[in-house]
């Protein structure tokens, strides 16, 4: 009798825990699929300051690299694939990946850190904005040396060398727009940064501490003159 | 502003050395000179250079001014300095520009008839001097007010104050050290019992984390930020940015996190809460050298005139502290100041790990807070908890914003409670005063007067009839402007404002006095690590210019105190600071000796037997320690560190439906303070032409704005009009504006609150409430 | 007053060495190039007698291989 009263709470034990489990997954079946939602973490980037210490992880490495005279660039040939100072550069060689290599399977193979590429015999220059990858709307390939019809467009003075400084002495001032060239580092720095801007303190990478721009971005900036004044002598 | 070559034999050295460089040229080509970079420079062979502090903030780097045929021509970092090892900041390597300004102020000014009167000075200073005595004579001594300077030299601090408590005898002397580092001394005073941190720079190269407490190190203290970011890439220490605004120093630092305005009282005290709970507390060094106590709560704000405070502190134990921290476990606080309970933990993890060296560093954030005392105290107390204090690379640190705000401001006293050694209420110290100064013991009052806003707002209630303000702008730099601008154009009160510059404050002088600038005098500089600096004049300062320390004294003695001045023009800073250091005598506080300062590139006190202190309280570098522990906390009778209970609580103002948005004020990398000398600075002003308000872009899209558009942003007290700024220098969080103090020309401060910090007096400029509109 | 500007090559390695000894006389000012073996010397001396005797302080420095001579100048005395 108590085995066979054992044997029968056994089964409606089943039976129950059955119809639970089956209505708990006929209930969650019923239930649209999800994905549960992570809290959202706001992305925190200011555009004309994020870039500032992009590279500075590589800042000891430039410190100890010994300098390449052989290869290095100067002023001259960085303006010269350049329409006016501060223009996109156009791509000086041919193209590796062929016309339809784009970003990091591209360009960026070189471009993103640099370093010595024996069928040019040059430096890769490092791009300020890796993250831009859609480098051909911007860059564009010689591909003639020739000239549709004669142009009157004369080349702007590129900024020199050696007379930013307000003191004998004291650190240069920016002298170009930095927008899209936040990353010091990038052009100052490294084997293909032409010799005359090459920075001799890369490891110093809170650039902006002391050189700040001078250049206008829009409008000149005149002298501090004061506007709320009531001051007559 | 180059000087050009006209000595005929530089000019030979330099066709010279240009002929060889070409030889060198075409026999190595690829050929690199240090020259070739700088070419245009002229040669600094011919320069002399001298050394000084550097004029702007409280770091207190060392710089070596150039001077050639009189005139100061470049800047360079002292590499001598253990500050800043030869590194500047932009404003430190183009100071010496601003004093060939075009309105620099060259001759006295007296004000007749709505006009400005070029005067001699010897007849201004009779003005000056007479009004003095007339308004003492009908009103009283405390009609009289002097409001000087964190920027003020340690001899210019020493004579303001024997002049007004010991000469005149009135409390009524406060500086605008009050605006920014008031907090910081209460903080030190309530935990330690002696001001000034404990550690010192070389913490840098010992720490393993650095977390800022509100504070764009970045922009505000660039070469202590640079120091930092060294140790980062070498050492692998790890920074974590703490703060209401993204800024350049979020960008730098490994983790950024953001809290609500007001609730980093809750989050710290959520700090000490894990790191109790989880067992992180430092036990011996607790019992050993700490006590427990709490204050006053719902203290108020001191928005209304002649609002009085005093805390009143008494003891508990440690099971009382444990119970309190119980409303400040990370999930209740997460709720309110928008940090994940995650984020709260981790920060407890860096301070909790046995194994982690940690530095706290804050500056304005902290300290320019309604409740800054108590929030200085907090983070004593997580260093106090876990027993990362006074030791190479463990320790807080609060940074000052002067270049004397510690020197001058805080161990000259140049506040109304203070006395070169000790505070006016304890009998003890003003016979020592009243014995150096050789003054009766009766003479000094004391009982405080007024600290800074309110001696401005009994100048706007007529009690105050005439003030002197020395090396300061305050109706750029003060709370709610719109109130004190008019106060200060009443008849009621005579106003003498000695400065290099004419700013909104001498607009609204009677007699504007023509000071020397920083080099064009000798003087003394203390920072923000107790390291005491010296310099000598370099150039001679244009017109009728004279060290503010001598325009006092000359108008003392015209008062007829002339005995208690028995200086000499030449060599007074001398004289004076050899009378200030008798005041510091000891183990505790010693100054070292003037010979000493003009060898070296400034020295940490106490300065014992030859020796600076770099750790205070820490026995095996502090010779003042005398308990035989380890650690002996002296400020304190009993030797022992105070642990706060300080609670939450929120700020005066907060953003409600009319006026929605929180408004943050600060500084900018290029400027300092209110920009009356980096404004005058081409390279500086061309690099930040005028403030701007930042909004987070969220914001700026549900209102329309867009960058550059012009903004008007109002609260209860006025309005202020400029350029919004959406992604550029920095992005404050949604529901905040933020807003550069430094431009004149849109003075922001007529828009913020005169709320203080009831303990320590100082305003909160950081948080009030306005609403934004376009125009 | 001769003015003269020599390019100093040093022996190989004791380049520094060579700065510092020309840098510790009084009448010479050092140019060193960054990045190749050579150092421009500008000499200044009161008359052609020191000249000589500045010559042969110069010949007496053993991190010194060789010096050649790129150009001379003499002004007027005080100027």
């Amino acid at each position: 009798m108590k085995k066979r009263l054992g044997i029968i709470s056994l089964f409606v034990l089943l039976f129950v825990a059955f119809i639970i489990v089956w209505n708990f997954s006929y209930q969650t079946g019923l239930e649209e699929a999800y994905i549960p939602i992570t809290n959202e973490v706001p992305v925190l980037e200011i555009p004309s300051e994020k870039g500032v210490f992009m590279r500075s992880e590589f800042a000891l490495e430039y410190l100890n690299m010994p300098i390449d005279e052989a290869h290095q660039r100067s002023l001259d040939t960085y303006y010269n694939n350049r329409a006016y100072p501060g223009a996109p550069p156009s791509i000086p060689h041919p193209l590796l990946k062929g016309e339809r290599g784009i970003g990091g399977n591209a360009c960026l193979q070189c471009h993103q850190n640099g370093g010595f590429v024996a069928k040019f015999n040059a430096y890769a220059p490092v791009t300020p904005h890796p993250g831009m990858i859609n480098c051909r709307q911007c860059h564009v390939s010689q591909n003639t040396k020739t000239l549709f019809t004669a142009t009157n467009f004369a080349k702007v003075h590129a900024p020199k060398v050696g007379i930013n400084n307000a003191f004998p002495g004291s650190p240069p001032m920016i002298p170009h727009q930095i927008q899209m060239r936040e990353n010091c580092l990038a052009c100052h720095a490294g084997p293909a940064a032409p010799k005359e801007i090459r920075v001799t303190h890369p490891d110093r990478i809170n650039c902006r501490q002391c050189h700040v721009p001078s250049d206008k971005v829009v409008t000149d900036i005149e002298v501090f003159t004061r506007t709320n004044s009531n001051y007559n002598e | 502003m180059y000087t050009s070559i006209t000595d005929r034999r530089k000019f030979i050295k330099k066709m010279a050395i240009l002929s060889a460089m070409t030889a060198a040229a075409t026999m190595f080509p690829g050929i690199l000179f240090a020259d070739e970079q700088e070419e245009g420079i002229p040669n600094g062979a011919n320069l002399d250079w001298k050394k000084a502090p550097c004029r702007f903030c409280g770091v207190g780097c060392g710089i070596l001014v150039g001077t050639e045929n009189g005139k100061a021509i470049a800047v360079k970092g002292d590499p001598n300095s253990a500050v800043n090892k030869g590194l500047l900041c932009v404003k430190g390597y183009h100071q010496t520009m601003c004093i060939q300004s075009k309105d620099r102020l060259t001759h006295a000014l007296v004000k007749k008839n709505g006009q400005y009167v070029k005067t001699p000075l010897s007849e201004a200073l009779d003005i000056v001097a007479n009004k003095m005595k007339e308004t003492i004579q009908k009103h009283g001594k405390d009609a009289v007010a002097m409001y000087t300077s964190g920027q003020s030299t340690i001899p210019e601090g020493y004579v303001a104050s024997k002049f007004m408590k010991g000469a005149i005898g009135t409390n009524n002397l406060d500086c605008n050290a009050r605006l920014c580092m008031a907090s910081a001394v209460a903080g030190f005073l309530t935990s330690f019992g002696a001001d000034e941190p404990m550690g010192c720079y070389e913490d840098i190269d010992h720490a393993d984390y650095f977390i800022t407490w509100g504070n764009n190190m970045a922009e505000m203290h660039p070469v202590l930020f640079s120091r930092m970011l060294e140790q980062k890439s070498r050492r692998g220490a790890k920074i974590i940015d703490f703060a209401t605004r993204t800024t350049r120093s979020s960008t730098a630092s490994d983790r950024s996190i953001l809290f609500e305005p007001q609730t980093d009282l809750a989050i710290a005290n959520a700090i000490c809460y894990e790191i109790i709970n989880n067992g992180w507390i430092n036990k011996s060094f607790v019992e050993k050298h700490c006590n427990f106590s709490k204050g006053l709560t719902n203290m108020g704000y001191g928005l209304e005139d002649n609002y009085k405070f005093k805390d009143k502190p008494s003891t508990i134990d440690f099971e009382a502290y444990k119970k309190f921290l119980e409303d400040y476990t990370p999930e209740k606080v997460a709720k309110y100041s928008k940090v994940s309970v995650k984020d709260i933990k981790y920060l407890a993890a860096i301070y909790g790990d046995p194994n982690k060296k940690v530095v706290s560093y804050w500056c304005m954030g902290m300290n320019q807070h309604t409740r800054g005392t108590w929030m200085n105290n907090l983070v004593y107390n997580i260093h106090l908890l876990t027993g990362k204090i006074s030791q190479p690379g463990n320790g807080p640190f609060s940074l000052t914003g002067q270049p004397s705000a510690c020197g001058t401001a805080r161990e000259v006293g140049t506040f109304t409670h203070k006395l070169p050694k000790g505070v006016v209420t304890n009998e003890k110290h003003r016979r020592l005063a009243a014995k150096i100064w050789k003054v009766p013991y009766e003479r000094i009052p004391a009982k405080p007067t007024y600290h800074a806003t309110e001696m401005f707002r009994a100048v706007d209630r007529g009690d105050i009839k005439f003030i002197w303000t020395q090396v300061t702008n305050p109706l750029v730099s003060l709370p709610k402007t719109g109130r004190y601008r008019p106060a200060m154009e009443k008849d009621s009160c005579f106003v003498v404002v000695s400065d290099v510059f004419p700013t909104p404050t001498s607009d609204v002088a009677d007699v504007i006095l023509p000071a020397s600038w920083h080099i064009e005098k000798s003087g003394l500089y203390g920072n923000s690590e107790r390291r005491t600096q010296h310099w000598d004049k370099m150039v001679d300062g244009p017109g009728e210019t004279t060290p503010d320390a001598w325009m006092t004294i000359e108008v003392a003695k015209r008062m007829g105190y002339g005995d208690l001045f028995p200086y000499s023009e030449e060599n007074h800073v001398e004289e004076i600071y050899n009378e200030y250091r008798q005041f510091h005598e000891g183990a505790k506080h010693g100054m070292a000796p003037l010979e000493v300062l003009k060898k070296e590139s400034g020295v940490i006190w106490p300065y014992v037997n030859g020796k600076s202190t770099q750790w205070r309280f820490n026995a095996k570098y502090d010779p003042a320690c005398s308990n035989g522990e380890n650690f002996h906390f002296y400020g304190k009778p009993d030797g022992k560190a105070v642990i706060w209970q300080r609670p939450y609580e929120p700020a005066p103002e907060v953003p409600d439906a009319t006026y929605p948005f929180w408004l943050n004020t600060g500084r900018v990398i290029e400027h300092w303070h209110t920009g009356s000398m980096t404004r005058r600075i081409p390279v500086l002003h061309k690099a930040m032409p005028s403030a701007y308000a930042e909004f987070h872009p969220e914001d700026a899209k549900a209102l329309g704005i867009r960058n550059g558009e012009r903004i008007k942003v109002t609260s209860r007290r006025g309005s202020c009009i400029l350029p919004a700024s959406i992604n550029e220098r920095g992005l404050p969080t949604k529901g905040q504006v933020f807003v550069p103090f430094f431009d004149e020309n849109m003075m922001i401060n007529d828009v913020t609150l005169d709320a203080f910090c009831p303990i320590s007096k100082e305003p909160d400029y950081k948080k009030c409430a306005v609403k934004v509109e376009k125009v | 007053m001769p003015i003269k500007s020599y390019l100093a090559h040093p022996h190989s390695g004791k380049k520094n060495e060579l700065i510092e000894a020309l840098s510790s006389i009084e009448q010479c000012e050092v140019v060193a190039a960054q990045n190749k073996d050579v150092i421009i010397l500008v000499t200044e001396t009161e008359d052609t007698n020191q000249e000589t005797i500045l010559k042969e302080k110069l010949d007496t420095i053993g991190s010194l291989k060789l010096l050649a001579m790129v150009s001379g100048f003499n002004t007027p005395q005080n100027n």
